[in-house]
C-alpha cells in the first residue's frame, strides 16, 4: 500500500486543462462561487450577531442557502469533463458511517492534489460548512449528514496540503457533535484520528497546508504562509482541547490533565491567548498538580502564570479608575486575577510544607531524624531524574518569556524541605503572596477571602513551626496565629459568619492549646516552674478552654438550649471541643486543693457529658472512637482522684 | 419570580412586597417601621442601578459588599424607601421598565440579566427603643429567553466554532480535574460573591431555587443548581484526627492512674 503523502509545492495545482477551461468557461462562474461563499461566510460570521431574538438563525439560513448553491455549481462544473474519473471512484462500496481512520487517507483514490481530488475537497469543504451550518441552527442530523459526507469525499483522496485541514476540522466537528450525544467513546475515536493525521503529516509534510476558507478564493488572495500555519496549528490545538474534554468526561483525569497542559503550551507558542484568561487557567492547573504532589510542574504552571499575568498591561491608577468606568472596570479586574493568581502560590508553598511535614513526622507529629535522614538521601537520588524529566517535560513560554518564567521558578523550591532553613524559604514566598493578596482582598467587602488568606497564613506558621527546633521560637510563631486571628475573630458577626467564625474559634483554641504545651515543656527542659511561668500557663490553657467554650456555645439555639442532637457537621467537632475542655480543666495548675478539686469536677462534668451524649445518640460513637474511650476511662478515674483530695483537704483541716 | 408583564399572575416578588408590609401592619403598634429598597440588575457579570436609566446606569460602578459586621450595602447604587407595599410596587415597575430598556441595548451574545432586589427593614421596638434590621433577598436567575441556542450541556463539548473563539471552558475542564483543588480562582462571578457574602451561615437562611420542568431550559436549571452549591460553603471545621500526642499523654496519665502510681497535680 502506498503509504507516502503527496508532495506539492504551495497551494494545489492544476492541470494544464483545467487551467485553460477556467480561464476562458469558468473564470466568470467561479468568481461567482467565490463571491457567493464570501457572502455566506459574512451572513454565518457578522450578521448573524444582528438576528433579532425571535429570529435568531436567520442569516445563517440564509448562509445555508448559499452554501447549497455553491454546492450545485460545484458539482455541474465538471459534468462531462471528468466523468469518467469519477465513475471509477464511484465504484467503491458505500462506506459505512464510521471513521475509515487515516489509513484510507493514503493510497488509494486519488491523489490528493489532482483536479479530481482538488474537486472533492472542494465538495467535501461545502459539506463541511452546510455541516457546521446545521449543527449551529441545532439540527444535528442533518449536521452530521453533511460531515459525514465531507469525510467520504476526502477518503477518495489522498492527504495533502490541500485537504489535511479539512481532515482534521471535519472530524474535530464530528467529534463536538458526538460527545453532544453522550457518545463519548465515538468522539473520541474522530478526535483521536484527528490526532494522529496531524503527528503523521506534520512528520512526513510538515508544509504550511491550505486553510479551509481558501478553497473558495482566487489564488492571488491566497493567505500567507505564516498565517496557514497559524490556522493549521489552532486547528490542531482545538483538536487538543476537545480531548481534554473528552478524557475529563471519561474520567481519566491524568491524560486530561496532559492535554489541558499542552492546549496551553500550545496557546502561548502561537500567541493564540488572552493574557488574564491564560494565567488564571495556568494557575488552576498548578492546583491539580499540587494535588497530585506534582510540585516542579506545579511551580512551573504558577510561574508562567505569573509572567503572562504580567503580560496584560499596567493597573491603571486609582486616579484613571475614578474618571472612567473602563478604566475602573480595568483596574479591578487585572488587580483581582492577579491576588488570585497570588492565592494559588499560597496553595502551593503551602502544601509543599505540609506534605514534606507528612513524610518527616513521627506518631506524636514531632520531626523524626531518622526520616530527614531517609528524605535527604532520597532526593539527592531523585534530582537526576528530575532533571531528565524537565528536559521532556511539555514547558511554556515564547522567548522572551521562558527567561522570565525561570526567574521565578528559582526563587522557591519544588522539591520536599527537609530542615528549618530550607522550611523557612519556602515560607517566606508564602509569606510574601499573602501579602500580595491580602491588598486586593480587603476586609470589607471580601470578608471570605481575606480570612481565607488569613487562615492560609496561620497554616504557613503552624507548617514552619514544626521544622523549628527551638521551643521558644515555636511557641512565638503560634502567638503570631494567634495575634492574626483573634481580633477578627472578636469583630466578626457570628450570625453572619457563622461557619467562619466556629472555623477561627477552633483553630485559636488549637493554637492556645499548643503553646500551652510548649510553655511547660520550656519550664521543664529547665527544670523551672515558677509562679510567673505558672501563671502564663494558666491563662494559655484559659484561653484555649474559652474558644473551645465559645465555638460550643455557637451550638446552641438563640434561647442557650443545647441541642437534643447534633447536626452531622458540628457532631464531631463539638464533642472534641468538650473532649478538650475537659482535659483543659484538669490541667489548671493551682497549689489549692480547693481550686483543685473544683477543676477536676468541671473535667468530670465534660467528660461525662461525651460519655451521656454517646449513650443518648450511639450512632454518635463512630465519630470519636478514641476520645470516647478515653473519656469512659476519666470517667471511672477521677471520681478517685477527686475524693483522694477531698481526703487531703478534710484531715488537713 | 417576577410574574407576566401585566401583572395577573403576579410572581414572588410583588407578592412579598405585600406579604412585607401585611407583617408591618400587624406589628404596627409595637414597632416603628422603616424600609428602604435597591433593585440591580445583574449581567455580563456587571451590576447596574435600575433606578437610574440608561446611559446613567451604564457608566455607574456598582458593587453589592458585606462587611465584617454584616452590614450590607450596594455601593454606587441608590437606596429608597418606601412606607406602603404600592410604593414598592411602583418602584417595581419602573426598575423592570429600566431593564426593558438595558436589555434591547444588550449584545446578543449576553442573554443572562438577572434581577437582584434587597428589602431592608430597620424596625424600633417602641417599649424598650431597641433596633434590630432584617433584609430580604429576592435573585431572579433568568434563563435565556431566547428560542435558539441552549448553550452547552455539562458533557457536550464546549466548541470553539470559528477559529478565532477563545477556548473558554478550559478552565471548566482543568477545574473538574480534581474535586479538591486548593484553590480555585475563577468561581468569583459576581452573583456568587452575592450569595456568599450576603447570605452567611446563618439556620435562618433559605434559599428557593426555582427551575423550569421543561427540557429545554436544563441548561439554566444546572446554572441555577450549581450556583446554589456553591453558595452551600461547606468547610472542616476540626480538620484532623485529635493531635496524636495529646492521646498518648493522656493514655499514659490514664496508666499512671489505673495503676496507682502518684500522678503529679498538673499532669492529670
Amino acid at each position: 500500500m502506498d503509504t507516502t503523502l503527496s508532495t506539492p509545492t504551495t497551494g494545489p495545482r492544476l492541470s494544464h486543462t483545467e487551467i485553460t477551461n477556467m480561464a476562458s468557461t469558468y473564470s466568470h462562474e467561479w468568481r461567482a462561487v467565490c463571491d457567493k461563499f464570501n457572502n455566506a461566510q459574512d451572513l454565518s460570521e457578522l450578521e448573524s450577531r444582528k438576528d433579532p431574538e425571535n429570529d435568531p438563525f436567520r442569516s445563517k439560513y440564509k448562509a445555508r442557502e448559499l452554501l447549497r448553491e455553491i454546492y450545485c455549481s460545484l458539482k455541474n462544473f465538471d459534468v462531462g469533463e471528468n466523468e469518467s474519473v469519477n465513475d471509477e471512484a464511484d465504484q467503491r462500496p458505500t462506506e459505512q458511517p464510521v471513521d475509515g481512520g487515516m489509513e484510507e487517507g493514503f493510497g488509494r483514490g486519488h491523489c490528493g492534489d489532482s483536479p479530481a481530488g482538488s474537486r472533492a475537497a472542494k465538495l467535501g469543504a461545502v459539506e463541511y460548512y452546510l455541516g457546521v451550518n446545521h449543527v449551529e441552527t441545532e439540527e444535528l442530523s442533518a449536521g452530521e449528514e453533511h460531515l459525514m459526507n465531507c469525510m467520504t469525499l476526502l477518503e477518495k483522496c489522498s492527504i495533502s496540503p490541500e485537504n489535511v485541514s479539512l481532515f482534521i476540522q471535519v472530524r474535530n466537528q464530528l467529534g463536538i457533535l458526538w460527545a453532544g450525544r453522550d457518545e463519548i467513546e465515538k468522539a473520541q475515536g474522530f478526535l483521536e484520528t484527528a490526532e494522529a493525521m496531524y503527528i503523521r503529516y506534520m512528520k512526513e509534510d510538515g508544509q504550511p497546508p491550505m486553510d479551509l476558507t481558501e478553497f473558495f478564493v482566487a489564488e492571488e488572495k491566497a493567505l500567507p504562509q505564516q498565517e496557514r500555519t497559524k490556522r493549521f496549528e489552532m486547528a490542531y490545538t482545538h483538536t487538543l482541547y476537545y480531548l481534554a474534554q473528552v478524557y475529563k468526561n471519561l474520567e481519566q483525569y491524568e491524560k486530561a490533565g496532559g492535554y489541558c497542559h499542552s492546549t496551553l503550551q500550545r496557546q502561548l507558542e502561537f500567541n493564540q491567548f488572552i493574557p488574564l484568561e491564560w494565567a488564571i487557567n495556568a494557575a488552576t492547573l498548578s492546583q491539580y498538580y499540587i494535588t497530585k504532589t506534582l510540585y516542579m510542574e506545579g511551580r512551573h504552571c504558577l510561574s508562567a502564570a505569573s509572567v503572562i499575568a504580567g503580560l496584560a498591561g499596567e493597573v491603571p491608577s486609582e486616579a484613571a479608575a475614578q474618571e472612567s468606568e473602563a478604566e475602573a472596570e480595568k483596574r479591578d479586574q487585572l488587580r483581582q486575577k492577579r491576588a488570585e493568581i497570588a492565592r494559588c502560590w499560597i496553595k502551593y508553598c503551602l502544601n509543599l510544607l505540609q506534605d514534606a511535614k507528612k513524610l518527616l513526622e513521627d506518631n506524636i507529629g514531632e520531626l523524626d531524624m531518622d526520616r530527614q535522614a531517609e528524605l535527604r538521601a532520597t532526593r539527592l537520588k531523585e534530582e537526576e531524574e528530575k532533571e531528565r524529566g524537565r528536559k521532556s517535560a511539555v514547558l511554556f513560554g515564547s522567548s522572551d518569556t521562558f527567561d522570565s518564567i525561570c526567574g521565578l521558578e528559582e526563587k522557591v523550591s519544588c522539591v520536599f524541605p527537609v530542615d528549618f532553613e530550607e522550611a523557612r524559604a519556602i515560607f517566606l514566598v508564602g509569606q510574601t503572596y499573602v501579602n500580595q493578596a491580602k491588598e486586593y482582598f480587603e476586609m470589607d467587602g471580601h470578608v471570605t477571602d481575606h480570612i481565607e488568606i488569613l487562615q492560609d497564613h496561620s497554616a504557613l506558621f503552624k507548617a514552619l513551626a514544626f521544622f523549628e527546633e527551638d521551643l521558644e521560637r515555636r511557641c512565638k510563631m503560634h502567638k503570631r496565629r494567634v495575634d492574626m486571628m483573634e481580633p477578627i475573630c472578636k469583630d466578626l458577626n457570628a450570625q453572619y459568619y457563622l461557619l467562619v467564625c466556629r472555623q477561627l474559634q477552633f483553630e485559636l483554641a488549637e493554637t492556645y492549646y499548643e503553646m500551652m504545651d510548649l510553655k511547660l515543656a520550656v519550664a521543664n527542659k529547665q527544670d523551672d516552674l515558677d509562679a510567673h511561668t505558672v501563671k502564663k500557663f494558666n491563662h494559655l490553657c484559659s484561653s484555649s478552654t474559652k474558644f473551645y467554650q465559645m465555638f460550643l456555645d455557637s451550638v446552641r439555639s438563640p434561647e442557650g438550649k443545647w441541642p437534643e442532637k447534633l447536626e452531622d457537621e458540628v457532631l464531631r467537632p463539638a464533642l472534641v471541643a468538650k473532649f478538650r475542655v475537659a482535659r483543659l480543666h484538669s490541667r489548671l495548675i493551682s497549689s489549692s486543693k480547693t481550686v483543685q478539686m473544683e477543676n477536676l469536677n468541671r473535667a468530670l462534668e465534660c467528660y461525662n457529658f461525651v460519655v451521656q451524649y454517646c449513650k443518648d445518640n450511639p450512632e454518635a460513637k463512630s465519630a470519636i472512637e478514641t476520645e470516647l474511650e478515653l473519656s469512659e476511662e476519666m470517667v471511672s478515674l477521677l471520681p478517685l482522684k477527686i475524693n483522694r483530695i477531698q481526703a487531703n483537704l478534710a484531715s488537713s483541716n | 419570580m417576577v410574574g407576566d408583564r401585566d401583572q395577573r399572575s403576579p410572581g414572588i416578588m410583588p407578592r412579598a412586597f405585600n406579604a412585607v408590609f401585611d407583617i408591618l401592619q400587624e406589628y404596627a403598634t409595637k414597632f416603628d417601621f422603616k424600609v428602604s429598597v435597591y433593585m440591580l440588575e445583574l449581567y455580563n457579570d456587571r451590576l447596574q442601578d435600575l433606578f437610574v436609566s440608561g446611559a446613567e446606569a451604564q457608566s455607574r460602578r456598582v458593587e453589592i459588599k458585606r462587611n465584617r459586621k454584616g452590614l450590607v450595602f450596594a455601593q454606587g447604587a441608590e437606596t429608597k424607601e418606601a412606607s406602603s407595599a404600592g410604593e414598592l410596587f411602583a418602584m417595581f415597575q419602573q426598575a423592570c421598565a429600566n431593564r426593558h430598556n438595558a436589555a434591547t441595548k444588550m449584545n446578543v451574545e449576553s442573554s443572562r440579566s438577572h434581577l437582584i432586589i434587597g428589602i431592608m427593614v430597620e424596625s424600633r421596638n417602641l417599649t424598650n427603643g431597641s433596633v434590630s434590621f432584617g433584609k430580604l433577598s429576592l435573585v431572579d436567575l433568568a434563563g435565556s429567553e431566547r428560542a435558539a441556542k441552549t448553550g452547552a450541556k455539562d458533557d457536550q463539548l464546549k466548541e470553539a466554532n470559528s477559529i478565532n473563539k477563545s477556548l473558554s471552558a478550559l478552565g471548566d475542564v482543568i477545574s473538574a480535574l480534581s474535586s479538591d483543588l486548593p484553590h480555585i480562582p475563577y468561581r468569583n462571578s459576581k452573583l456568587t460573591q452575592i450569595m456568599q457574602d450576603s447570605l452567611g451561615g446563618n439556620a435562618k437562611t433559605l434559599m428557593v431555587v426555582n427551575v423550569s420542568p421543561s427540557d429545554c431550559n436544563l441548561d439554566e436549571t444546572l446554572t441555577s443548581l450549581i450556583y446554589a452549591t456553591r453558595v452551600k460553603t461547606i468547610t472542616n471545621i476540626a480538620q484532623r484526627n485529635l493531635e496524636s500526642k495529646e492521646i498518648s499523654q493522656l493514655k499514659e496519665v490514664i496508666m499512671k492512674l489505673k495503676s496507682g502510681q502518684p500522678v503529679e497535680d498538673e499532669e492529670v
